[in-house]
């Protein structure tokens, strides 16, 4: 199935939940993914890591059914990706790259979560009981029950991405996909995201799928690594796919390797 | 002093203002969380170029208004769906482009016709019992629509891709929004004039915008402060003989900029500016 030179080590025995097939995502002229062939097995947590411009947040897009490929398949919950139904979307919890979203919108932290219900519940149903109880107990899982009423904008950023969190917890999802999730926090904070992330992984069973540049915050905590440049370069064990002659090939100068084995990413932060 | 209450015209345009007020408030709330206020702007004119090729041909008007008001927020929805031209620039068109075919319509009519100058600056005290109607048919439609689909449209306002990725149908609910908008700016016609319909949807919503930071309060204030100064509005043109649509619009942008200034927003704001 793999291309030549490509690490890919899957764990048999599972079912995958999600399986890529030779995909290609973007648009003619302009190829943002290229013959990707993946299968995410169910209760994985999978890091996706790859230089900026490398197709990271192409591939959730995907995984959401947001974006058809336009050579090759893509299979969710046995499902096409372009015949993906709404229920079926809703149960992949997501949260987006920080800024899609207008901080300053009027709304408060359980309204925000309550949205996260909208999907499964469908259209012309109202919110009841339990799905009011569902949002509280994924605000009690991100540990912001207390702030339920507080104004979304008032939250510090580190909480408001609790709330994003809590919000995908809500549609009682099997798959969680978070693309750069602590960006602009302080060290802390995205210790303290990268935790409750794992704990939510171990806990509620969850798939992850969690893209960062920060390599070194999550290889010990993944249990597969998914190295991207356009193409897979690898997908297998941190320890298989954090190798110099594989790195070097995707970061080139970007990379150091300092003499703890731990691998730096000099990634520039090429902010628009 | 109230003695013109008792007249029917009088009472007719203080319902239609209310309910004309009242719509256009609400769905103000949606057209600015998603950042649609021009889009609102750009319908009034279509529909106004509507209205005046029904006059200009002995069409029905409002049917035309109707029409014309759907063709341009679809046409603005696609564009933007497409992400080909900025929105901005396709509604700038649009609006101009309109406003252009509604002159040349005026233009080829023979007579001078003062029912389609009421159309553009709005005349509330001339609402006819079947306008009336009209209006008010067409405000329960909109707003048992809007009421249906609250929670989405909500969503979609807060961020439309999101709702899409968890499962909310976000682009049928999308086009549902510029549809009620362009039936809004049909039904206000009448009352506050093409010109004017933008500033009710606007001006109530961002008003309410900056006293609260809930949504369901949100479309409260904004509801009360939309129906409010469209009824003073249309007391005080009927008391000093003042245009009622100017009025109505004035009253509005005077409340905007006092909320603007005890706004607990604002102050929260340059709280967030000091503390960086």
């Amino acid at each position: 199935m793999s291309p030549d030179g490509i690490v890919e080590s899957v764990s048999t025995g599972r079912t995958p939940i999600i399986r890529f097939d030779h995909a290609s995502f973007g648009f003619p002229g302009l190829i943002a993914l290229k013959d990707i062939s993946l299968s995410i097995y169910d209760g994985e947590f999978v890091g996706v890591i790859g230089p900026n411009g490398s197709g990271k947040t192409t591939l959730c897009r995907a995984v959401l059914g947001l974006l058809p490929p336009v050579e090759g398949h893509l299979h969710i919950f046995d499902c096409a990706c372009n015949e993906l139904r709404c229920h079926h979307r809703a149960q992949i919890g997501y949260l987006p790259q920080k800024g899609v979203v207008d901080r300053n919108f009027p709304v408060t932290v359980l309204e925000t979560v309550m949205m996260g219900r909208y999907g499964a519940l469908g259209l012309l149903k109202r919110p009841g009981k339990k799905d009011r109880q569902i949002a509280m107990e994924a605000l009690a899982q991100v540990s912001m029950e207390s702030h339920k009423d507080t104004a979304l904008g008032h939250l510090s950023g580190g909480q408001q991405q609790r709330v994003f969190i809590a919000r995908a917890l809500a549609q009682q999802p099997k798959v969680l996909i978070l693309d750069e999730p602590t960006t602009g926090l302080d060290i802390t904070m995205q210790h303290n995201v990268i935790e409750l992330v794992q704990h939510l992984h171990d806990e509620l069973k969850l798939t992850v799928l969690l893209i960062t540049h920060d390599i070194n915050m999550i290889r010990s905590r993944v249990d597969r690594l998914v190295l991207l440049k356009t193409r897979l370069y690898a997908a297998g064990p941190p320890a298989e796919v954090l190798k110099p002659e594989i790195l070097h090939q995707v970061y080139g100068k970007e990379l150091v390797i300092t003499e703890k084995d731990l691998v730096i990413v000099e990634d520039y932060h090429h902010h628009h | 002093m109230l003695d013109f209450l008792a007249y029917d015209f009088m009472q007719r345009s203080l319902l239609a203002a209310a309910m004309v007020g009242g719509l256009c408030s609400v769905i103000g709330v949606f057209v600015v969380l998603r950042g649609l206020a021009f889009v609102g702007a750009g319908t009034s004119h279509a529909a106004f170029a509507g209205v005046a090729l029904g006059y200009l041909m002995g069409w029905p008007p409002l049917l035309l208004a109707i029409l014309f008001g759907l063709a341009t927020v679809w046409i603005t929805g696609w564009v933007e769906e497409r992400g080909r031209m900025k929105l901005d620039v396709s509604i700038g068109i649009l609006y101009t482009t309109t406003m252009a075919l509604g002159i040349l319509f005026i233009g080829l009519m023979k007579t001078y016709n003062a029912e389609v100058y009421g159309y553009l600056f709005g005349s509330v005290l001339s609402v006819t019992p079947e306008e009336l109607r009209i209006i008010g048919a067409l405000s329960v439609l909109v707003l048992s629509l809007l009421l249906l689909f609250a929670k989405e449209l909500y969503f979609i306002a807060f961020d439309q891709e999101m709702a899409e990725a968890s499962g909310v149908p976000a682009r049928q609910m999308f086009f549902l929004l510029l549809t009620l908008v362009a039936l809004t700016v049909v039904v206000s016609l009448k009352t506050v004039g093409a010109i004017l319909v933008f500033a009710m949807i606007l001006i109530p919503a961002s008003t309410a915008y900056q006293l609260t930071h809930s949504l369901s309060t949100l479309t409260l204030y904004s509801a009360f402060i939309g129906i409010t100064t469209s009824v003073l509005g249309v007391l005080i043109s009927a008391i000093w003989d003042i245009p009622s649509g100017p009025a109505i619009v004035l009253l509005a942008t005077a409340l905007f900029f006092t909320a603007i200034l005890f706004s607990p927003k604002r102050v929260r704001r340059t709280g967030v500016v000091h503390s960086h």
